[in-house]
């Protein structure tokens, strides 16, 4: 039970700890982070361009920018399962449904706004 | 032959211990590398010294240094809203002066090492974030000095830097935590 404990503060910690400036830090204007500000997710969300080649490191998936039709360039976001994957972005964020940039089946799971 | 005994015997006097020199005073200039890391600067560190005998085995060392590292914007918030800074090991510039004693042990030889501890206080620039602050580190450490000629020394030294330091941007009281490595010379004043 302690171990089990443990493990969830522990994950719960590196949760909190694994946004930065290229990913998932809050931000109000691109400044704010290494290359862009997603302004439309709850809190401003820093994210990083990439592309079908590659660009988000792991633990992230390169998808369609929100409301964008791009399907050969995107942003990283954070892959997940279910919401509660998502929590650690704060309100408002839920795992979604995304379409993998330079992949035909839509079949991704990344957290992003509501 | 008296007067080449007589120039060792000068010679012998000139190497003499610097815990018990009577001169009492000296200056050096020592070129380093400290570490830092979250908001302790850290780079290439130049630093003055001035020290004074102030026993037969502990030595007043006023320092001076400045600390230039590289690094780029290293700041966000998380999704708490709490201003984060992780800077890596060389990282922002500082100018600092500090107060230390140093103590002279007992010499190996040709080296005489010595014990370093002291507290200093400095201003503190990460200027790609727009952060910037003082901090107050207490410095301890150790090192050996070596004479090369009359009134002239080798110094290589190492200390841990320890302390707090209070900066804008909504960073507030952050601790400080660093690490340096320096050699340079110094010199006997008359």
């Amino acid at each position: 039970m302690r171990l089990a404990i443990a493990m969830i503060l522990t994950l719960g910690a590196c949760q909190s700890s694994d946004v930065s400036r290229s990913l998932g830090a809050r931000c109000d204007v691109d400044s704010e982070c290494d290359d862009l500000c997603l302004t439309g997710e709850p809190g401003g969300f820093c994210t990083t361009s990439c592309d079908a080649a590659g660009g988000c490191d792991g633990g992230s998936l390169c998808v369609s920018a929100p409301g964008s039709t791009d399907t050969e360039h995107g942003v990283c976001e954070f892959a997940c399962l279910t919401d509660p994957d998502c929590a650690f972005l704060g309100d408002g964020y839920t795992c979604r449904a995304a379409a993998i940039v330079g992949d035909a089946d839509p079949g991704a799971m990344v957290c992003g706004g509501l | 032959m008296r007067r080449l005994v007589a120039l060792l015997l000068v010679g012998g006097t000139a190497y003499a211990d610097p815990a018990t020199d009577a001169a009492g005073q000296g200056v050096g200039g020592e070129l380093g590398i400290a570490g830092g890391g979250r908001v302790t600067p850290g780079g290439l560190r130049i630093a003055g010294h001035y020290l004074y005998q102030l026993s037969d085995r502990d030595w007043f060392d006023g320092s001076a240094s400045f600390t230039y590292g590289g690094g780029g914007a290293e700041c966000f918030r998380d999704r708490e809203d709490r201003f984060i800074c992780q800077h890596g090991f060389a990282d922002g510039k500082s100018v600092e002066i500090s107060a230390n004693v140093r103590r002279w042990f007992a010499p190996q030889g040709q080296f005489h090492p010595f014990a370093r501890v002291g507290v200093g206080v400095a201003l503190v620039d990460f200027s790609s974030d727009g952060v910037s602050g003082i901090a107050i580190p207490l410095h301890a450490g150790g090192g050996v000095h070596a004479e090369v000629s009359p009134g002239i020394a080798i110094v290589v030294q190492a200390e841990v830097e320890l302390g707090f330091g209070a900066f804008g941007h909504g960073l507030g009281v952050e601790p400080q935590l660093g690490a340096a490595v320096l050699a340079g010379a110094e010199f006997r004043l008359q």
